[in-house]
């Protein structure tokens, strides 16, 4: 399944990931008008850092995602491509999704859980790996990233 | 192959996902006393609160079973397993033979036995009809009172509370949410539900209900007299063992299973509330029942009777919910009672925040969020990998803890950190 992945020793921590994907989760799409609209644009990757590094924290679309087994609502679920994806009409606000995810990489948006959607308005690009300066994230499979990675050791 | 499961709920559902992820031939039957079907008990208290219509109840869409391919009975009782024939006993008088049976029935509140316990408006909280049946009395209430302080009861007096009547929270113990919290973090909760006028009364119970046919009102162990026209009955669950009694298969509080959520006879398993396993951080054989862990036992126990030899790891006690805005999370051990073990806590009286960690040999056995319950997961994996914190210990209840501190104990603990989603996170770190 194609998703996200992040070379942890590009990321600067500019924060141009978090400011596409609100952007991209908008309405209007446009970073001026967004700002103004009633509901406030909300990122769902966000870059806190570890003890010295940024790292870019964000929904791993785990293949046994603990979120779905967790959601009491049947608002979590798996696509047919392997997205976990979140119904926000099923949705309660029950914070079971928080309680369980590894990462917590699950926020709140008043009594909706709000994460990583992989970009459904899209047709093969994400609005986070479009806007990485550095292209420490990257859209591909497991094993792609895995090349990658191998690739620039050399 | 004749896979049999009896109670349509957390367990059931996930169980008959399980076996036609494996096996899409084999039939399935699946027995549920219940006439309404397919929903989620705990949003039971969002449709009595008149947040949620009845078709968001659903946890599944209505065409479930035809997709899944199931025989579905429901509003039949199965009365008894015979374990030796292969047979269930139906309340219909049927006969229905099994190869594999899953024992998915739950569990039921526990009521009150006092004198007058038997008048009429006096309920417990659990399923789509207990909601109906309070919903129809609803008109002719005014005030309300609640028995228990546990989840189930502030729950249920919330969506009271929401439907405009009085709402008396009467509870045994000292203090709300015995179960899941400390007095420290239930006090915050406390605070918050009666600013918003539902009344709490600590260390009481009810002697005696008053009323002719229908109740009119209570008796308090301190003598005092509450008039109300509804009782809800919280104060816990009970397994549900009809179906096992006088059989050979093993119960104890609940029906014994092993880590492969089997029962003493091979071909039966249980999952659920009714299900009585290892605890996770106790190691002790207990019931965790809880929604998730209903899910996990019923996908795993489903998995097992489809062929495959999964292992589960053990329930660990767990729970979050919201009252008025204020979230609250917690799990494990929350009230250690020796000294053995560590507490950290923080307090932030103002703002509702309050967090606590609980250790022991430097692993984290239990935890409460109260407001600030982002990260409660990442702690969660913390417990459930039993990994040495002692490296992060001050950072955990600081605002900054997430998941990136972390790191290096996955990186550490690759052997423990086995799924994939962690060596990706971690590979170029």
């Amino acid at each position: 399944m194609e998703k996200i992945f992040c070379d942890i020793r590009k990321c600067l921590g500019c924060k141009s990931c978090e400011i596409a994907c609100g952007v991209e989760h908008s309405t209007s799409k446009n970073i001026f008008k967004s700002i103004r609209e009633e509901k406030k644009p909300r990122q769902r990757v966000i870059v806190r850092s570890t003890t010295k590094e940024p790292f870019p924290l964000r929904c791993h679309h785990c293949e046994e995602a603990p979120c779905i087994e967790a959601c009491m609502s049947g608002a979590m679920y798996k696509d047919e491509k392997g997205v976990t994806r979140h119904d926000p009409d099923k949705c309660v606000g029950c914070w079971m999704c928080i309680m369980v995810c590894p990462f917590g990489a699950i926020s709140r948006q008043e009594s909706l859980a709000l994460k990583c959607d992989l970009c459904p308005d899209r047709e093969d690009s994400f609005a986070c790996v479009e806007a990485c300066p550095t292209k420490a994230l990257f859209a591909g499979t497991w094993d792609e990233f895995k090349k990658r990675l191998g690739q620039e050791k050399r | 192959m004749h896979y049999v499961i009896v109670g349509g709920s957390a367990s059931g559902i996930n169980a008959i996902e399980a076996i036609r992820s494996l096996d899409k031939e084999g039939k399935i039957s699946l027995i549920s006393d219940e006439e309404f079907s397919l929903y989620s008990r705990c949003l039971i208290t969002y449709f009595l609160a008149g947040k949620l219509t009845e078709d968001k109840l659903k946890y599944r869409s209505s065409d479930f079973y035809e997709k899944q391919k199931v025989e579905a009975l429901h509003g039949i009782k199965a009365k008894k397993v015979l374990p030796e024939k292969r047979k269930l006993l139906l309340d219909n008088g049927r006969e229905l033979a099994y190869d594999r049976l899953l024992i998915a029935t739950g569990a039921s509140p526990k009521m009150v036995e006092v004198p007058g316990s038997d008048k009429e408006g006096i309920l417990g909280l659990r399923t789509y009809q207990d909601a109906q049946l309070i919903n129809e009395r609803l008109d002719k209430v005014n005030t309300v009172s609640i028995l228990g302080g546990g989840l189930i009861g502030l729950r249920a007096a919330y969506s009271l509370h929401a439907r405009n009547k009085q709402v008396k929270v009467i509870v045994k113990s000292n203090q709300v949410l015995s179960q899941m919290l400390d007095s420290g973090a239930a006090n915050f909760i406390r605070r918050k539900i009666e600013q918003k006028g539902i009344q709490v009364m600590t260390g009481l119970a009810a002697v005696e209900f008053l009323g002719g046919k229908e109740v009119s009102g209570l008796v308090l162990d301190d003598g005092r007299k509450l008039e109300c026209e509804l009782v809800i009955v919280g104060k816990g669950v009970r397994p549900n063992l009809e179906l096992v009694k006088g059989t050979e298969i093993k119960t104890d509080y609940g029906i014994i299973v092993d880590d492969y959520l089997q029962t003493n006879f091979p071909n039966i398993y249980a999952a659920g509330d009714v299900a009585q396993g290892k605890d996770l951080i106790s190691g002790q054989s207990t019931i965790n029942a809880l929604w998730p862990c209903a899910v996990a036992q019923g996908r795993v126990a489903g998995l097992n009777m489809a062929g495959k030899k999964l292992k589960y790891d053990g329930s660990m006690a767990m729970n979050s919910v919201e009252f008025f805005g204020l979230p609250v999370i917690s799990m494990g051990i929350t009230r250690p009672k020796d000294k053995e073990y560590e507490q950290l806590v923080r307090e932030d009286e103002k703002n509702f925040v309050y967090k606590k960690v609980v250790l022991r040999k430097n692993r984290v056995q239990g935890m409460i969020l109260v407001n600030k319950i982002e990260q409660a997961g990442v702690m969660g994996i913390l417990m459930r990998k039993k990994v040495d914190v002692s490296s992060i210990k001050e950072m955990l209840l600081e605002d900054k803890f997430d998941f990136a501190k972390i790191l290096p104990i996955i990186k550490e603990g690759k052997e423990l950190f086995t799924e994939r989603e962690f060596e990706e996170s971690t590979i170029s770190y």
